[in-house]
């Protein structure tokens, strides 16, 4: 192995020969040279993505693996500026970040460019797009918290509204504005959120189960792919209402890219190509070494991923969501302080995939998985909402309020006298209709940062319903959840304990991060 | 619809020791509205209701397959069931032919959880607290024939059910897709949907009614859903009001739909 780094927390591009992977996966090594202009990918650079990569994070290194083979970029349109503000695919879907963007990586290249990379393009780069560019203030969401604004019509234009909408707070500006504002010239409503990861996008819209003309959870009409026809799994993108990777990548390049025309035939489909067939995961761990070694659990590293069925439920112990076999359990005390520190590492993360798929607590006041016929509270696992094999998504149609961004659940900062910090995200009053029933847990009058799922559906009871997200390579794309409330894995873990009121000891908490970690 | 709680009863080895239930008679059928309870136990949550003096037992958690699906905390609860002589379950008067369901307005005041009573066991287990051992409680067992129904000939007609006040949920895709099948099938000419706002007489001889305009709500729901998922045909809505057959006989019957396909 040959780790270069420069930086401790920027210089994460890890260009490797990467014999020991590699030898499992049958891949050709790909080698290069480790600069800092490497690890930011911006559009337009004329440079292979090879077959198979690892880049360096703060838990080790994530391996990115293009099972078609190395992919040439120059004049493809994931990698290219289709935009007029110089944006691609690639600016917010880094290689180094899993194929998402991290806040680490956001604030570096805030630094390296005075802020102006197109990454913090008014469009969505800033908090509205009528602030002052290049100062940080105007960018404030995307440099804390890594959130890009994604602006929505309203009303919504396919549904009928079961509620209003009322802004409370608006630190940004944008959502009382004259323009971009809810009553504005545009009649919007704009929210913050984190890009997804462009990886494993076979099993994010794999529709092999749970899909049906009508959606399991709600009984609505699940959205047709305009291409075929037929129900899709409505899984990739936060509020669902994109559906297949095309519609993705044009509304993207429109909503992000600002793209004088749409993209072509063509072009949509070699995006689409390309991210089916490229796997991500973490490959490497800090503590606890390779995790791809022959011999090692079969649910993973990236090339798990790439060998994995998609579209099956793995809730169950036949199938499981993360296959690890105990591989990891009970190891020898080592014969060096070296192993005995790899291999008690290991019997964390052990420890943390076992607290995932067999730990009760009782899952209480959460929309969309109390409301499905199991009953408020249930009595079950982090694996019930997480079930699928191998990305621990929800199944079809997994949009859940787990209170990310609904009241009182969302992190909102101490109001009082003495409290220095002010509140970064909008807030919305939401008042469900007084003719409809009303939200099974939080009445008519709501109170959200994101709304959520009723942008798009108009359902006062899918305030705040996200959809849930895969777990692969979470270690290289913090922070976490659609409005990046999380900064890292521990307050990742730390949400769900006071949400749910697990009461995790010191060390579970501890074994679900460090299970976390190695995803 | 019908009574797969029975069996689940059959197959219990819950009991209770140490307490006698005084139960009302056997036979004896009732509803009433009344708070959930949710008891812990060293397996799965059972699910009980008090009423009138007496504490019943509803269901245990198990997953989307049961028959019987466990209430709200949070929400009041309207329980209708058949008593039993069976031995008790969580303490619980065991009935047959339940059906639960939520109230829509919130009750701050359901929010009782019991925790785990050794005196409580509940053996029979269809599904355990976490990951299954691969398949549904409920479903067949693997291999097991599926029947494929008779190629449909005249008029169809299907009775969809409802939460009460609600509209379509997670307890209709089913039973929706069932219609829409029949639909490719039969080509219908026409079809006409009839919403019905429910009515429940109570044991306590308290006529509860759904809100006013449900059945149309309804109706117009189902109907919207059907038409957008390709049945473009045309169709007739009507709604009515289900208040002088409530007797406090399969009363949750009147909460529901009916959608007739007419070739």
């Amino acid at each position: 192995m040959n780790i270069q780094t420069k930086d401790h927390r920027y210089l994460r591009l890890f260009l490797f020969t990467l014999t020991a992977c590699l030898s499992s996966t049958g891949l050709t090594a790909q080698q290069a040279t480790s600069s800092r202009s490497d690890l930011w990918w911006a559009p337009g650079e004329d440079r292979p993505l090879p077959a198979y990569i690892e880049y360096a994070n703060d838990y080790g290194r994530v391996g990115l693996l293009n099972s078609s083979g190395t992919v040439v970029t120059d004049g493809h349109p994931f990698f290219e500026a289709l935009g007029t503000n110089g944006r691609g695919c690639v600016t917010c879907h880094q290689p180094a970040d899993a194929m998402s963007v991290s806040v680490a990586t956001i604030q570096q290249r805030w630094q390296d460019t005075n802020g102006t990379d197109p990454l913090f393009a008014a469009i969505d780069g800033m908090d509205c797009p009528n602030l002052t560019p290049g100062e940080e203030n105007s960018h404030s969401l995307l440099l804390k918290r890594g959130l890009f604004r994604v602006a929505l019509p309203w009303p919504p234009q396919n549904a009928e509204a079961e509620f209003d909408i009322e802004v409370v707070r608006d630190p940004t500006g944008c959502n009382t504005g004259p323009v971009y504002g809810l009553e504005g010239e545009r009649q919007e409503i704009s929210v913050y959120r984190r890009p997804r990861p462009a990886i494993n996008l076979r099993y994010v819209t794999s529709s092999r189960f749970g899909v049906s003309p009508f959606i399991g959870k709600t009984g609505m009409l699940a959205t047709l792919d305009p291409d075929t026809g037929r129900p899709v799994n409505m899984n990739m993108m936060a509020d669902a209402r994109d559906v297949t990777l095309k519609q993705q990548a044009q509304s993207a390049a429109h909503g992000h890219m600002e793209v004088a025309q749409p993209l072509t035939p063509s072009q949509l489909s070699r995006i689409q190509e390309f991210e089916l067939q490229l796997y991500g995961a973490q490959a490497w761990s800090n503590g606890g070494g390779a995790l791809n070694e022959p011999g090692g659990p079969s649910g993973i590293g990236p090339q798990a991923m790439a060998n994995g069925s998609d579209g099956v439920l793995g809730n169950n112990t036949t199938r499981y969501v993360f296959p690890m076999e105990n591989k990891w359990a009970d190891l020898p005390e080592g014969s060096s302080v070296e192993e005995a520190s790899r291999n008690a590492f290991l019997e964390s993360v052990q420890r943390g995939h076992d607290n995932f798929f067999y730990r009760t607590f009782w899952i209480k006041d959460a929309t969309h998985i109390n409301t499905v016929g199991l009953g408020n509270p249930i009595k079950r696992t982090c694996a019930t909402c997480h079930g699928m094999h191998m990305t621990g998504m929800d199944t079809a149609n997994g949009w859940m309020d787990l209170g990310t961004t609904n009241y009182p659940w969302a992190l909102e900062p101490p109001e009082s006298p003495w409290s220095v910090e002010a509140p970064e995200m909008p807030l919305f009053k939401i008042s469900c209709r007084a003719d409809l029933p009303p939200h099974a847990f939080l009445g008519r009058t709501i109170y959200t940062q994101d709304p959520g799922r009723a942008l798009i559906s108009g359902k006062c009871e899918d305030v705040g319903a996200i959809v849930i997200q895969q777990f692969r390579g979470l270690s290289a794309r913090a922070p976490y959840f659609s409005n990046g409330s999380a900064a890292n894995l521990r307050e990742l873990v730390d949400f769900y304990d006071r949400r749910f009121n697990i009461r995790y000891t010191e060390q579970e908490k501890t074994d679900l991060v460090n299970f976390l970690s190695i995803l | 619809m019908k009574p797969t709680i029975k069996t689940l009863i059959s197959l219990s080895l819950a009991s209770a020791t140490g307490s006698l239930i005084a139960a009302p008679d056997p036979g004896e059928r009732i509803s009433f509205v009344s708070c959930p309870i949710v008891r812990d136990t060293v397996s799965v949550p059972c699910w009980l209701s008090d009423y009138d003096g007496d504490t019943y037992y509803l269901t245990i958690q198990s997953d989307v397959s049961a028959s019987v699906q466990p209430p709200l905390l949070g929400h009041q609860l309207l329980v209708e069931g058949v008593v039993t002589d069976e031995p008790a379950i969580c303490g619980g008067i065991v009935m047959e032919d339940v059906h639960l369901t939520a109230m829509p307005e919130l009750d701050a005041n359901c929010n009782t959880m019991l925790p785990v009573d050794e005196r409580y066991v509940i053996d029979f287990n269809p599904r355990p607290p976490g990951p299954s051992a691969g398949r549904l409680a409920f479903d067949p067992a693997p291999g097991a024939p599926r029947e494929e129904p008779p190629a449909p000939q005249g008029p169809q007609t299907f009775d969809i059910y409802f939460d009460f006040d609600k509209g379509i949920s997670f307890r209709h895709p089913r039973f929706l897709q069932q219609i829409f099948t029949t639909a490719g099938k039969l080509k219908p000419s026409r079809m006409t949907v009839t919403g019905v706002r429910g009515a429940h007489l109570l044991s306590n001889g308290t006529l509860l009614q759904e809100a006013e305009n449900t059945g149309h709500r309804r109706a117009e729901e189902v109907a919207g859903l059907l038409q957008d998922a390709g049945i473009e045909v045309n169709t007739d809505i009507q709604w009515i009001d289900a208040r002088a057959e409530a007797d406090g006989v399969d009363d949750w019957q009147s909460r529901r739909v009916t959608v007739t396909l007419t070739p």
